[in-house]
């Protein structure tokens, strides 16, 4: 059994949870409804009482729509993460906060960080494993955009060489992440700092000219201005890396004693294994700090893993609650229409016909409510994720899975069965003391 | 097809007390009932008594049929095929067309019974002179929604009809011509009618009167006829 059903594709695993699932609704529609044409009287039900019922089907729909959205969102943001750090196999800083250092270095938060120096770099550098050594320096912008002082050949590695114009190649030129707002030729002077208290003059007669412009990664990075770690330097009157003979080459390697630091090393190594060795060589207490983004990312995910279950158990509730107060309003509904219930039983309609009637309302509510919540739930992943997208530049992609789908089948189905109580109510009180009042 | 009544030792009770006691009483198949009585004897008791809606003891047999013996759902079974009833307060839907209104018992027969009760039901709309269309019966008069209640009642050609103050709702004139209505489409058909009403010009056009009083079978018209 177990065999047969994981040798079957995705999809049909998908299908056919959803319709075990759905198979109790089913059934019981099935039986009730059988041979039976209750719909003209369900409409008139839903007629009648059309803002009480319009009420309900946003109720169910705003609900539904608040869990598929969260959980959804949730999904995107933690994908979304994971992918923009996917090019950031190891990392290495001063010692300190894993999460500060990653924040700082993979998604370009602002934050004051201590820097390695020239000895720190030039050893990682030089490791026979590591393929890329790139020093990345921030602290300056440009319209709120990070400009980030690293080597060409990050740079490469970073957009998988997709790169528009060409990449930089002296100091003073630089290339532009995709959602920057300059084109090739443009020119514009860094402003020293961050956000608000970033100093424009600071830099003034400092000229840097975009020569390139990477394709989009759906990473922060996209948001960044790149130029060469010795033009992060030389505009702050450091030494840039490289000694006077020569001239005006930018990129490794660096002199160790003309390297004035940088915050941060991203490390790409030839073979994957490898990455694990130089973590721990690349561990020196007191001297450098060595991790893998990933890493620190499930960390991450695992501390938000308990807040998700807290948010989902919060929209479970909600849908509890909200799924009482319809089924409380179903009975005082169909306690409204009792006459004209047990009129059909007077004119001689089986049980099983009052029944489907009542059931058959309650659950079209609840079908057209779960339907909308799906909508809902969509288009709110969908503004959410804009939203995200623009503010951290991690690409959040909207997507409702299966598992929202089984979560609203699941719901409607267990409501489905939860609508026989209202419908069997109606039919234990006698006909007659219904067709008096 | 009208099956003739016949009731010995008929009982209901309610807790301790006796709702309605008739010892003896029949009536051939095609015969026009009317019963008065004051508030509250037990008229509409009878009634229910009469269609099965309420439990009783004794014996109460349309034709063959003792409805005292069959289940409820047995009971229900022989109110679809056999009774047609009208309210005092119409009971229609009023979202729907006469016509859906009318045909209602479509809903719930099986479907080779569908066309013929759709058909009857426009037919007696037809001759009960209902406005046609597709306008909800909400916007109708009491009069016009009682003829879509009596061609309700008729669309499933039971043998019997049971009208519960068919005329109460309604002011004198859409009464008299209601009672003009229902009675020569009633004769005309050969149902048996059993009316329960106030209203002498109702019970003038029916063939006998039975008088109820605190659940007991007062007076009866027919009895010295029979
Ligand atoms: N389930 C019940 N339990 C107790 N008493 C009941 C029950 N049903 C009816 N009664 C009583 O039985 C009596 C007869 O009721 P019924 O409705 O048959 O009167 P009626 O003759 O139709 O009166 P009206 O002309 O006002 O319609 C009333 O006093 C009523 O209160
Ligand atoms: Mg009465």
């Amino acid at each position: 059994m177990r065999e047969i059903w994981d040798g079957l594709p995705v999809l049909a695993q998908d299908l056919m949870s959803a319709g075990a699932l759905l198979l109790p609704l089913l059934v019981v529609g099935g039986v009730l409804l059988r041979g039976f044409r209750p719909w003209s009287l369900i409409r008139a039900l839903m007629w009648r009482f059309r803002w009480a019922n319009l009420l309900f089907v946003l109720l169910i729909a705003v609900s539904t729509g608040m869990g598929i959205g969260l959980i959804a969102q949730e999904r995107g943001l933690r994908t979304g993460s994971a992918q923009a750090a996917e090019k950031f196999d190891l990392v290495v800083t001063a010692p300190g906060s894993e999460l500060t250092m990653m924040l700082a270095a993979v998604f370009l938060q602002p934050s004051a960080v201590p820097l390695l120096d020239g000895a720190a770099y030039d050893r990682i550098a030089n490791h026979p494993q590591v393929q890329i050594a790139a020093p990345v320096a921030f602290g300056d912008s440009h319209d709120g955009a990070p400009v980030v002082g690293t080597i060409a050949d990050f740079v490469t590695y970073l957009s998988d060489g997709e790169i528009e114009g060409r990449i930089f190649t002296r100091s003073g030129e630089a290339v532009a992440g995709a959602a920057i707002d300059l084109q090739i030729g443009d020119r514009f002077t860094p402003a020293h700092g961050r956000g608000g208290g970033a100093d424009a003059e600071a830099h003034d007669g400092v000229q840097i000219e975009i020569v390139g412009r990477m394709a989009r990664s759906g990473s922060p990075w996209d948001r960044a201005i790149l130029i060469p770690i010795e033009t992060v330097w030389e505009v702050h009157g450091l030494a840039n890396g490289h000694p006077f003979e020569e001239g005006d080459r930018i990129g490794p390697p660096f002199a160790p004693d003309l390297f004035p630091g940088t915050p941060a090393v991203i490390v790409h190594a030839d073979e994957l294994w490898a990455n694990y060795a130089l973590r721990s060589e690349f561990t020196e207490a007191g001297e450098t700090m060595a991790f893998f983004p990933g890493t620190v990312l499930a960390d991450l995910y695992r501390v938000m893993g308990d807040v998700r279950q807290a948010m989902s158990v919060m929209s479970v509730v909600t849908q509890v609650l909200v799924a009482a107060s319809v089924l409380l309003g179903l009975f005082i509904l169909t306690r409204l229409f009792q006459r004209q219930l047990a009129m059909l039983r007077a004119l001689g309609a089986p049980r099983r016909f009052v029944m489907a009637v009542v059931w058959g309302y309650g659950v079209s509510l609840l079908l057209a409510g779960t339907v909308l919540g799906l909508a809902f739930g969509y288009a709110a992943v969908l503004v959410l994720s804009r939203i995200v997208t623009e503010r951290t530049d991690i690409l959040v992609t909207a997507s409702i899975s299966w598992a929202e789908v089984t979560l609203a089948l699941g719901f409607l189905s267990a409501m489905s069965l939860l609508s026989l109580v209202p419908a069997l109510v109606v039919l234990t009180r006698p006909v007659v003391e219904n067709l008096r009042q | 097809m009208a099956l003739p009544l016949q009731i010995s030792d008929l009982e209901v009770r309610a807790g301790a007390r006796t709702l309605l006691k008739v010892a003896d009483l029949s009536a051939p198949a095609g015969a026009l009932i009317g019963i008065r009585g004051p508030s509250g004897a037990g008229k509409s008791t009878f009634l229910h008594a009469l269609s099965g809606l309420i439990e009783a003891r004794g014996r109460l047999c349309w034709g063959e049929v003792d409805l005292i013996r069959l289940r409820p759902e047995g009971r229900t079974a022989f109110r679809a095929k056999n009774m047609g009833l009208i309210f005092q307060d119409f009971l229609l839907f009023d979202e729907l067309s006469p016509q859906a209104n009318a045909g209602l018992a479509g809903l719930f027969r099986v479907r080779h019974d569908r066309p013929p009760i759709s058909a009857r039901a426009a037919e007696a709309l037809a001759r009960l002179g209902v406005p046609e269309g597709r306008r909800t019966v909400g916007s109708f008069s009491g009069g016009e929604r009682q003829r879509v209640a009596i061609a309700r009642a008729m669309a499933t050609d039971p043998g019997l009809l049971l009208a519960d103050e068919p005329t109460a709702s309604l002011d004198r004139r859409a009464a008299d011509t209601l009672i003009d209505d229902l009675t020569s489409l009633v004769r005309a058909s050969g149902k048996t009618l059993i009316a329960v009403s106030h209203d002498p010009h109702l019970l003038d056009r029916l063939d006998r009167i039975l008088t109820i009083e605190d659940g007991r079978v007062t007076g009866d018209t027919g009895a010295q006829a029979a």
